[in-house]
């Protein structure tokens, strides 16, 4: 396919905005933006005639856990580029006139908790799948892909905490790839706490809609440390 | 107008922050100025995470695809540029991109639009925004409504609620062929209306 042709390149950029190029069409022009002058202003063209589509429809106010999050990881990712980071803190702290003892040893504190691995999920002939890490105070968890699992088309897997004696909790929907990262509710938190294994169950695309398991158990994984 | 998705669009609601303020910000941001971050997060994450809500149709994976959106805007805000494009588009357009990514991965199939109606919304008080934007904002309109049904109905399923060619079809009950060269003309006929 030419990709100097200024219809097509009209044509593509116009799809790619609206949405409808998909699959590996969607990530080829994606990689020929990055490398074509052209098609990069074709594309904010046409951001900018259809942005007002967007900014028409109804606004919804995210979970309050939403920003704690983004903040943390946000805070991880400076914490790896810049070595001196905690000195520019303490500069801050100084400058703000904050009492230091407080504010930057909570700061510390909680950059310094790395997340530690809570359970190896694995399939049965021990190949692993995901691995799920928690932060010390449970209030954070990632799941980090390991291997490929094969799922249906339609169909989410989602991870779940097991307290003894207790209904399982959701812990939310395990990545296809790559990892995920969340911040945890207080129920969550305290059904990890307890919580001595963990599953993941087959589920409608987006996760149960009960609350509670609806798909077969695929995996249940032992928890690895105990705190 | 806007009677039947809700998607209509008066454009005294258009641009519910200013862009001077916006591009302030993401400029802070690319100073790794993480206040910048804060502010930029609360004077924008509804309106994007309603985008975002009503592509994806689940709040959990909503939440978690706008927390990339931020991430992404942080790691991204030094190669914003205010000549190439006003900040709400970049923003949003991360969002949405973001949003039909996390659809391609998660697979989430579709749910009933009544679900979306149930969600809180959040009105957005009318600002006084550029002139250029409501410009745009109002020829977008006019040639929205220029359209046919058919044209109009099968760009807002794309563009607002992240639905692909076949998914349209489906909705509409028309070939994946006819609405596909719909949409393309459609398309095609905005682009030509909105030109000066």
């Amino acid at each position: 396919m030419r990709h100097d042709d200024p219809q097509l390149i009209e044509a593509l950029a116009a799809e790619y905005v609206l949405g409808t190029l998909r699959g590996r069409a969607r990530a080829r022009f994606e990689r020929w933006r990055a490398a074509s002058q052209p098609i990069d202003a074709a594309i904010r063209a046409w951001e900018g005639r259809l942005v007002h589509m967007a900014l028409a429809t109804p606004s919804v106010r995210p979970p309050t856990s939403a920003w704690a999050t983004i903040e943390r990881r946000v805070r991880a990712l400076e914490g790896r580029s810049r070595s001196g980071s905690h000195w520019r803190a303490i500069a801050a702290a100084v400058a703000f006139g904050i009492l230091a003892g407080a504010g930057f040893f909570a700061w510390r504190v909680e950059r310094e908790s790395a997340l530690q691995t809570y359970a190896t999920i694995a399939q049965t002939s021990g190949a692993p799948l995901w691995r799920i890490e928690v932060s010390p105070d449970y209030r954070h968890l990632r799941a980090v892909t390991l291997g490929p699992y094969a799922r249906g088309a339609d169909r989410s897997l989602e991870l779940w905490a097991l307290p003894d004696g207790k209904a399982p909790v959701s812990l939310g929907l395990l990545p296809a790839q790559g990892g995920i990262e969340r911040t945890l509710s207080a129920m969550q938190q305290s059904a990890l706490r307890v919580a001595s294994h963990v599953a993941v169950s087959l589920e409608p695309a987006g996760g149960s809609p009960t609350g509670a398991p609806t798909g077969p158990v695929l995996f249940v994984a032992n928890r690895t440390v105990q705190t | 107008m806007g009677s039947d998705t809700g998607t209509g669009m008066p454009s005294d609601s258009a641009d519910p922050v200013a862009d001077a303020e916006l591009e302030r910000l993401i400029a802070a941001c690319a100073q790794r100025d993480s206040a910048a971050l804060r502010g930029l997060y609360t004077l924008t994450s509804p309106k994007l995470f309603g985008c975002m809500v009503r592509i994806l149709k689940r709040r959990a994976l909503a939440e978690e695809a706008l927390q990339d959106v931020f991430v992404g805007i942080w790691q991204r805000a030094a190669q914003y540029d205010a000549s190439r494009g006003r900040p709400w588009a970049w923003l949003i357009s991360i969002a949405r991109y973001r949003a039909i990514d996390v659809l391609r991965n998660e697979r989430v199939e579709l749910y009933r639009e009544a679900e979306i109606e149930e969600l809180p919304e959040l009105a957005m008080p009318p600002e006084s925004s550029g002139a250029g934007s409501r410009r745009t904002a109002e020829a977008l309109a006019r040639c929205l409504g220029l359209l046919s049904a058919e044209q109009r109905r099968g760009i807002e399923l794309a563009f607002i609620n992240g639905r692909s060619h076949a998914q349209i079809a489906q909705t509409i009950g028309e070939p994946l062929g006819t609405v596909k060269s719909w949409i393309r003309r459609g398309l095609k006929s905005l682009r030509d209306c909105m030109e000066p």
